[in-house]
């Protein structure tokens, strides 16, 4: 699959734009989920996505081929995402920490969809809101390395190349963020005593 | 019994620890630590059934077409900026050649004579008017010869087919086109910017056309080029003989 992948640059350097579109085809949808989870915004997430590809193309001579695409693909998303973060934090100080661009109307409506009963409804919008804020709290180096390892499985080396810090710093940037989300969702995990 | 740590636990957790045998057989034996890592599994496994938002097959599509139409964009402003360059260079060489002409040929006798000589003084600049016409005919020749093939397989295409349709040499040729008109009608030189002129629309609806031509568009644009003559004064204009160097100075 590398090889393909390898072999799509190559020909998307040359111009090929077709070799391109076959790129983004593969990779268009695992960006996305690697966005939504960093910026936790549907809407911004589209927009990371398009700009990864576009960042992507133009720095395609830059790509060493010795490398993997995915993560270079990955390391730009996060860069995108990282960036935008910023961009918000700046210009939306204000804006309620939360969540993925919805209300909690909407949120318990697709939550229906899967689970019929209104008070599970409820609680599990809820655990979603504290989630989502306890997400928020994280740096942005934290967040990236919990996204890329929890979510998508990648390596901590490679979770090093993407940060551009030492195996042990990614290892211990993950543990800083799952520190803190234990923190902040253990209350709502510890076991009921009357249920035991 | 020493307690595993915080961060060997969610090391374990993510199988990122040096030896996971160790740290398992250690969980099975000490309470304290499984509850520690019951709880750190637990708040992961929470974090985890946050739901994202589906995006199906047809998504890779989407996003490819809106970012074909900013790569795109970025393509034509490099052609555009190449473009530039090159007509900043023919336009130096075509003022860089009437001005070397005015200067290299003297006036041929009968005008020498007419120097100062009331209304005979209009052929000098009649002549230098038919040279600099010349010279931007030579500047603008190869674009003449590369509309009039265009206009050639047009005109020649079979027009109960589709005709396939270069947009983007089109599109070059627009570029060119519409700089040379300027350039003419600036130095007054009317019966090429008028030509230009009569070719620009149909090069600017050749650009426009996308991949091919329908039968009916085909027969519409081969009706105009015929209507106007076209392909004629294009061949005509390209037939004319080059611009003398110094023959004049003999």
């Amino acid at each position: 699959m590398e090889v393909t992948d390898l072999a799509a640059v190559s020909r998307a350097r040359s111009g090929d734009s077709d070799a391109f579109r076959l790129l983004v085809e593969k990779h268009s949808r695992v960006i996305f989920r690697v966005a939504y989870r960093m910026t936790g915004n549907e809407h911004d997430a589209d927009d990371v996505v398009q700009e990864t590809f576009l960042r992507a193309y133009r720095q395609l001579d830059s790509f060493e081929e010795r490398a993997n695409f995915s993560t270079w693909l990955h390391r730009i998303a996060v860069n995108c995402s990282l960036d935008l973060l910023r961009a918000r934090g700046r210009h939306d100080k204000n804006r309620t920490p939360l969540t993925d661009g919805r209300d909690d109307e909407e949120r318990e409506v697709e939550i229906a969809s899967s689970d019929p009963q209104p008070d599970r409804l409820l609680l599990s919008a809820e655990l979603q809101k504290h989630v989502a804020a306890a997400m928020e709290k994280l740096s942005g180096n934290e967040r990236t390395a919990f996204v890329l390892r929890h979510f998508e499985g990648m390596p901590v080396e490679e979770i090093g190349q993407t940060l551009g810090i030492q195996v042990n710093a990614a290892k211990h940037t993950i543990f800083r963020a799952v520190r803190k989300l234990r923190e902040a969702l253990e209350p709502l995990v510890r076991p009921n005593p009357c249920n035991t | 019994m020493q307690h595993m740590t915080e961060e060997q636990l969610v090391a374990h957790y993510y199988h990122d620890d040096d030896a996971p045998a160790a740290a398992a057989s250690h969980l099975l034996e000490c309470a304290e630590c499984r509850a520690q890592y019951e709880t750190i599994r637990r708040v992961l496994t929470l974090v985890g059934d946050a739901p994202v938002p589906e995006r199906g097959e047809q998504y890779a599509g989407e996003v490819w077409t809106r970012l074909r139409w900013k790569l795109g964009a970025r393509k034509r402003r490099a052609q555009w900026t190449s473009f530039v360059a090159a007509a900043a260079v023919l336009a130096i060489a075509f003022f860089a050649g009437v001005w070397w002409h005015m200067r290299v040929a003297p006036p041929p006798p009968a005008e020498r004579a007419a120097v100062g000589g009331g209304a005979t003084s209009i052929q000098p600049v009649a002549a230098t008017r038919q040279a600099q016409d010349r010279v931007l005919l030579v500047v603008v020749g190869d674009h003449l010869e590369s509309s009039e093939r265009m206009l050639a397989e047009l005109a020649n295409a079979n027009p109960k087919k589709d005709f396939d349709v270069s947009s983007g040499r089109a599109a070059d040729l627009v570029a060119s086109n519409r700089m040379y008109r300027q350039t003419a009608a600036t130095r007054g030189d009317q019966r090429i910017a008028a030509l230009l002129s009569d070719l620009e629309p149909i090069l600017v609806e050749l650009s426009h056309a996308g991949k091919t031509l329908s039968p009916d568009e085909l027969a519409a644009i081969q009706k105009r080029i015929e209507s106007k003559q076209l392909l004629t004064k294009v061949r005509v204009m390209t037939a004319q003989p080059a611009p003398p160097t110094n023959s004049n100075s003999l």
